[in-house]
């Protein structure tokens, strides 16, 4: 019988829940549990009311104390924020004035005053907010900290060093608290992706399953494996499922290690040339990562999300909380900002399907018919560059005329002069680009170079429109190639037209994520290539084992090519050399 | 007095970070500020009285201001409210 007991003790048992914060780990589970409140009871007499006070007033500002220290060592500014909130929650002047009232008219305890007070906001609390969305820990998390200050008593947070932590809930205080315990994963039974506990866990980076409705089947002491990406915990597990996460764990560390390791190189070739990696990104959220593999800079913010997923999309302030928003997350770097690209559909109710909508009224096309669209997003633009000087560009989507740079830049100049006349100056003038991704553009690169500041390829449509191929058509999606020898040879044209005018050229389509044409874009002079975050480390690799003369002799050979057979074979034979 | 009806569009509703942003913004100002929200009242300048609110995106609220300062206080706390206190939009988690 015993014996049954214990097997079954150390059976393995898997759990699900949310993920909660990316990572893989295995070790030693250590539960933590909340003590208990205990306030006193009974009623003070009048001569104590003013020691029951001062005991009130102490324990706040222990607690600020506290958290000011916590604050201290913070670099991530969602837990930054998350203190702060703390220390305003302290600070309230109806949550002192109410206590004091308690305390002075119904004679009670500091600590039983604290929580008669904090009770009455968690009822209305209860009322009004969706279980789902539980915020009461945020406050209930405060309460107990400030009665265990009145009562001299502070249960430490103490968990084992380098164990993985189960907890029923987490404040995001008890997390940074235990997250210098160094704790290797978290386990919570209640909350979900959203919860502030899974916030902080992400931003400091520990693996973490949330909202696992049988955490309680884990004991103290158990071996855990925790897998932050999918939610799954394994309690106990066998030989082999401990095996197969050693080996994920090892995956992890290894690939980590040596994308950190290599973002943190120079951006030099292995002849000590050097060239500027950025990224193509689309949200505040992906900043972190735009961080993590040092792009410098954003090459291309998209910015149709921000349009396409409201209503009304004439908000202004909006717009500019955004674009704020990635310049102060990617300073000292410069923001390349493109205007709204995207077919007019997207935009507005048309009576009329377009037979041809990537031939259509799409990009500044659309733009110009909806000047007010436009300029709203110019001010907002405007607006921002002015809050950082010399960083952002602004980029101009589906130019095929010169009438149209021409058109762009007046209402530029109206949208300036609006902003004056509302009291605005800008004094800014960002460097005005367009996309080069029609080939009437790049036929005629050395024109549009001398009335823009910068030029930037868009591969993606520049194939569609050279090769007539549409990608998505199935029928003939194996004719679409952005290595193909015509555009490599339109690529050099550009590349030469923006040299002879001295106009900065980038490439910020899907070819610059490609490690092998990275490095041939780069022979061919282009050196500022911008691509998501997630190739990045790749193709700076492939860039910085390299020599520049390797790649001149490389783009010179594709140059050279006639047919993708060609281009398919300098290919491979460059990656085998390595 | 000034009574001025303001909607909450930030996905995540009035929690905790906005409302810190709120009472901040609030304290700035000499005025007296109270937010009424499906019969409640509470004071604007304290936090927890925001919080416990719970607004949730697309809730109605009703500021109402009081004090010398209390135009230029609706316009700059409307504008904050209006403006998603700096949040993500929709979907942008995505």
């Amino acid at each position: 019988m015993e014996k049954n007991m214990k097997d079954r003790m150390n059976n393995e048992i898997s759990l699900s829940g949310s993920p909660g914060s990316p990572g893989i780990t295995i070790g030693k589970a250590s539960l933590y549990r909340r003590e208990d409140m205990a306030v006193s009871s009974g009623e003070i007499k009048d001569g104590e009311v003013g020691d029951q006070i001062g005991k009130f007033d102490k324990a706040r500002k222990r607690s600020l104390t506290g958290l000011q220290e916590l604050l201290e060592d913070q670099e991530d500014e969602t837990v930054i924020e998350l203190i702060n909130t703390q220390i305003e929650m302290i600070n309230d002047p109806d949550l002192c004035k109410r206590v004091e009232t308690e305390i002075r008219e119904h004679h009670q305890p500091a600590d039983s005053a604290i929580h008669t007070v904090f009770g009455e906001y968690l009822d209305i609390l209860k009322q009004n907010q969706d279980d789902l969305l539980d915020r009461s820990i945020d406050i209930t998390d405060i309460r107990d900290r400030l009665i265990q200050f009145v009562n001299y008593h502070l249960p430490q947070a103490e968990v084992e060093q380098n164990t993985i932590l189960v907890a029923k809930e987490l404040s995001p205080r008890e997390v940074i608290e235990f997250s210098e315990a160094n704790i290797k994963g978290i386990i919570m039974g209640r909350g979900g992706q959203t919860s502030h506990a899974a916030i902080i866990a992400r931003s400091m980076n520990i693996p973490a399953a949330v909202g696992l409705k049988n955490a309680d089947l884990i004991s103290d002491g158990n071996e855990v494996a925790l897998d932050g990406n999918t939610g799954k915990v394994i309690v106990n597990p066998r030989q082999s499922t401990r095996q197969k996460y050693e080996k994920l764990i090892e995956q992890q560390l290894k690939q980590q290690a040596e994308i950190e390791a290599f973002c943190a190189e120079p951006n030099e070739t292995s002849d000590g040339h050097s060239f500027t990696l950025r990224a193509n990104i689309e949200f505040a959220e992906e900043l972190d990562s735009v961080q993590k593999c040092r792009a410098e800079g954003i090459g291309l913010l998209r910015t149709e999300s921000i349009y396409l997923q409201r209503e009304h999309f004439g908000n202004l302030r909006m717009q500019e909380t955004f674009y704020k928003a990635i310049l102060e997350g990617t300073k000292p770097h410069p923001v390349t900002i493109r205007l709204f690209d995207a077919g007019g559909d997207k935009f507005f109710e048309m009576s009329q399907k377009e037979q041809n909508p990537f031939l259509g009224w799409r990009g500044v096309r659309m733009l110009l018919d909806e000047k007010e669209l436009l300029k709203n997003q110019l001010k907002a633009i405007l607006k921002t560059a002015n809050c950082f000087p010399g960083r952002l560009r602004i980029l101009v989507p589906m130019i095929s005329t010169l009438e149209e740079v021409l058109e762009v830049k007046e209402l530029m100049a109206d949208a300036r002069n609006e902003l004056k006349e509302d009291g605005i100056t800008v004094d800014e003038q960002p460097p005005f680009g367009v996309m080069v991704e029609v080939p009437s553009v790049a036929l005629q690169a050395k024109t549009f170079a001398e009335h823009t500041d910068f030029l930037s390829i868009g591969t993606n449509d520049l194939t569609q429109y050279v090769l007539a191929v549409d990608r998505g058509n199935e029928l003939i999606s194996d004719l679409y190639d952005q290595r193909h020898p015509a555009v490599w040879k339109l690529l050099k044209q550009v590349t030469d037209a923006a040299r002879g005018k001295n106009v900065p050229l980038s490439v910020c389509g899907e070819l610059a994520s490609d490690p092998v044409s990275a490095c041939c874009l780069m022979g061919m002079g282009i050196s500022e290539l911008s691509m998501g975050t997630s190739a990045l480390p790749a193709v700076k690799r492939m860039l910085r084992v390299h020599s520049l003369k390797e790649m001149q002799q490389l783009s010179r050979k594709v140059l050279e090519s006639e047919i993708m057979d060609d281009i398919n074979r300098i290919f491979r034979e460059w990656t085998q050399k390595n | 007095m000034i009574k001025q009806k303001v909607t909450i569009i930030n996905d995540a509703g009035l929690h905790a970070r906005p409302a810190a942003a709120l009472v901040k913004t609030a304290g700035r100002f000499k005025c007296d500020f109270y937010i009424h929200m499906y019969g409640y009242k509470v004071n604007g300048k304290s936090i927890l009285g925001v919080m416990t609110l719970a607004a949730e995106k697309g809730a109605e609220l009703e500021l109402e201001l009081d004090g010398t300062d209390e135009k230029e206080a609706a316009e700059v706390i409307v504008d904050l409210i209006e403006s998603g206190f700096g949040e993500e939009y929709e979907g942008q988690d995505e």
